[in-house]
């Protein structure tokens, strides 16, 4: 579930961010508006490799993954094999599993959405959130030549988990670099950073986005983007219904 | 020599103290030895329950599993533990388990359950799980024809979700790579009762609950059982010594709790006994106290021709000790038949108490050396010490006023 909310996270965060190349001027709230603005309406098809590491095993999946606006999204692992078809379906702020083995469509109650998704550092909670920076974080940046530097802290009415986020961007290209999260105490808790650039449908976005939580050693999720399409004909509301979910494929 | 020779005849001279004593303290000697065989049979009993019921006599598992389990801290040198365990002359037999929490999915309902990996051939010959299938049949670890794994489900279980023997269950847990392990089972078995410790269990065959939660050929856990049973804490250290990479415990550091509750009932049990005892041996000692003071004279006559003071110490002393060797010999004669009974046969119960799915009707004691012998060193101990009183008095008899009395 985790790695559903932080796929979107990330989508959110590409989408965002290709599109909002041209608007570097020093307005904060503008940047981050304009990105969020950019990714509404948007939809992607995505195929990607999720690499999660642990002190015990390491384990590697593929995944496709198609999202509509920020308040759909779906994805389907592909590889290995034994969890060929298990899919998550992420709608607004509810999200359902689906386990192809024995044919059951599992709603994540909320008390699991901080659980891991698919066993990784992303929580479910990450892939459901909806990215509104703007409306629930107050925003102080701070540049130098090369990068801003985004200080978010929520508002009074935010519902949120975050102390703080701090979010590093920078200007040539206008590419994240990082999302460093930390609690109500100011304890830093996971960094989220974002390299490899590459072109992907003809925009310029980073390709590799990994999250390292700091108080798990040995612990990380690395994404690798491996094809992006932007804007794709195929996908409608439809793309996101239970029966969808339920389809053989 | 010569005080052995009047001890001996003085046990004699007065028959019926002294076969009235000898009574008493054959009473006390058989009165400690059923208790103790009681006491020691019926926790022997219950031990033989639970460590038959699922804990084994020792268990092996990686680091600290017992008491954090987690899915990762798998044993997965199998080989060089099983071939320790294979040869080891004092293992009678052993298991490999893995263990799993869950979800059980019925047809309707959902909930919380355990999963036990046990491999099919070899977990019955270190528990009673044959005898605890209540429905159905015992699981195998070949897919039947649709393709489908085995599992046997506690009763509990069974109840909660509705389901009988030829149901479908959906297992759904977290796999040991994170995955999240989702499949379909047909329920051969139903296990136990509602009372059972797996009454929320399900029982998969080992091979399948490894490649469910992505386990590959590791294990969480060896069960094994000891030729003998008492010895099972030697053969842990034993065990570790050969195998240090892994963490051997006998059940008593695994059912620590138990363990203690059941130490406690036994200290205070004795307690109890020996304080009975010692209240015979107040009679005792009176008795003792008596023949003393009636024989004033004549420990008077012997002091005066020449017995030292110890030589009377020493005296009533062997008196009392051969006395209450004499009783406990018999004692034991007597009672002996009546704990083998005890031991083999049993008091039959009017009805039969239902442990963990496993039914008992008779209550058996114990027969062994410690039941028969503890009481007999404590019974001739406390002879001893209680004749040092009366043996002293006799010790300080002035032979002047001895003789002067009557």
């Amino acid at each position: 579930m985790v790695k559903i909310m932080r796929f979107f996270l990330i989508v959110v965060l590409i989408l965002s961010h290709s599109a909002s190349a041209n608007a570097a001027d020093a307005d904060p709230r503008k940047i981050i508006d304009e990105m969020e603005q950019l990714y509404r309406g948007a939809s992607s098809d995505i195929k990607m490799t999720m690499v999660v590491e642990t002190p015990q095993y390491e384990r590697k999946m593929q995944l496709t993954g198609q999202s509509l606006g920020k308040e759909y999204g779906f994805f389907r692992i592909l590889s290995p094999r034994k969890d060929r078809g298990i899919a998550t379906l992420k709608r607004d702020s509810e999200m359902w599993n689906y386990f192809p083995k024995i044919n059951k469509v599992i709603k994540v109650p909320p008390s699991m959405m901080m659980g891991s998704w698919m066993g990784s550092d992303f929580t479910n909670d990450d892939l459901v959130k909806e990215t509104q920076l703007i409306d629930s974080y107050e925003i102080v940046m701070v540049e130098n030549d090369l990068e801003y530097l985004f200080t978010l802290t929520p508002t009074q009415q935010a519902v949120t988990v975050w102390g703080k986020i701090e979010y590093l961007v920078s200007k040539a290209p206008l590419l994240p670099l990082s999302q460093t999260f930390f609690d109500e105490d100011g304890e830093k808790i996971r960094v989220i950073s974002f390299s490899e650039p590459k072109m992907f449908d003809g925009r310029m976005m980073p390709s590799v986005l990994e999250v390292r939580p700091i108080n798990k050693d040995g612990y990380s999720t690395r994404i690798i983007y491996d094809d992006i399409i932007f804007d794709a004909q195929n996908i409608t509301a439809q793309t996101f219904s239970m029966r969808n979910l339920k389809a053989r494929f | 020599m010569l005080t052995l020779k009047l001890a001996y005849r003085n046990i004699f001279r007065q028959k019926r103290r002294s076969l009235l004593t000898a009574i008493s303290m054959s009473f006390g000697y058989m009165l400690f030895v059923i208790t103790l065989s009681m006491v020691e049979g019926s926790w022997s009993n219950i031990v033989d329950i639970f460590t038959l019921d699922h804990t084994g006599h020792i268990q092996i598992h990686n680091g600290d599993y017992a008491k954090r389990p987690k899915i990762h801290k798998t044993i997965r040198d199998r080989s060089s533990v099983e071939s320790i365990l294979v040869d080891h002359s004092e293992v009678a037999s052993w298991a490999p388990r893995v263990y799993s929490p869950a979800l059980a999915y019925g047809t309707k309902k959902t909930t919380p359950a355990q999963i036990f990996g046990i491999e099919p051939k070899l977990e019955p010959t270190v528990t009673r799980i044959l005898q605890k299938v209540s429905a159905g049949s015992f699981f195998s670890a070949s897919p039947n024809s649709d393709g489908y794994f085995s599992a046997m489900v506690g009763a509990g279980l069974a109840r909660t979700l509705n389901i009988v023997v030829g149901d479908e269950i959906v297992l759904i847990a977290n796999g040991a790579d994170g995955s999240i392990a989702n499949d379909i089972f047909i329920i051969t078995g139903i296990v136990g009762n509602v009372t059972s410790f797996d009454r929320k269990g399900i029982y998969l065959p080992l091979t399948v609950a490894q490649e469910f939660l992505s386990l590959g050929s590791d294990v969480h856990e060896y069960s094994i059982l000891a030729l003998d049973k008492h010895k099972n804490e030697a053969l842990a250290v034993q065990l570790q010594a050969q195998i240090p990479s892994v963490k051997v415990s006998p059940w008593q550091e695994i059912q620590a709790t138990f363990y203690k509750t059941m130490q406690a009932d036994k200290d205070g049990n004795m307690f109890v006994v020996g304080l009975i005892v010692f209240i015979v041996f107040i009679g005792v000692l009176n008795t003792v106290l008596m023949s003393v003071l009636e024989r004033t004279r004549e420990f008077g006559v012997l002091k005066s021709i020449g017995s030292r003071p110890g030589d009377l110490v020493r005296l009533v002393f062997l008196e009392t000790v051969m006395l209450a060797a004499l009783s406990v010999f018999v004692g034991f004669l007597l009672i002996l038949p009546l704990i083998y009974w005890f031991t083999d046969v049993g008091l039959t119960m009017g009805v039969a108490v239902e442990i963990g799915g496993v039914e008992f009707d008779t209550m058996k004691g114990e027969l062994s050396a410690f039941v028969m012998l503890m009481p007999m060193a404590f019974i001739l101990i406390t002879a001893g010490l209680i004749s040092i009183p009366p043996g002293l008095r006799a010790a300080r008899i002035m032979p002047r006023v001895a003789l002067g009395s009557h």
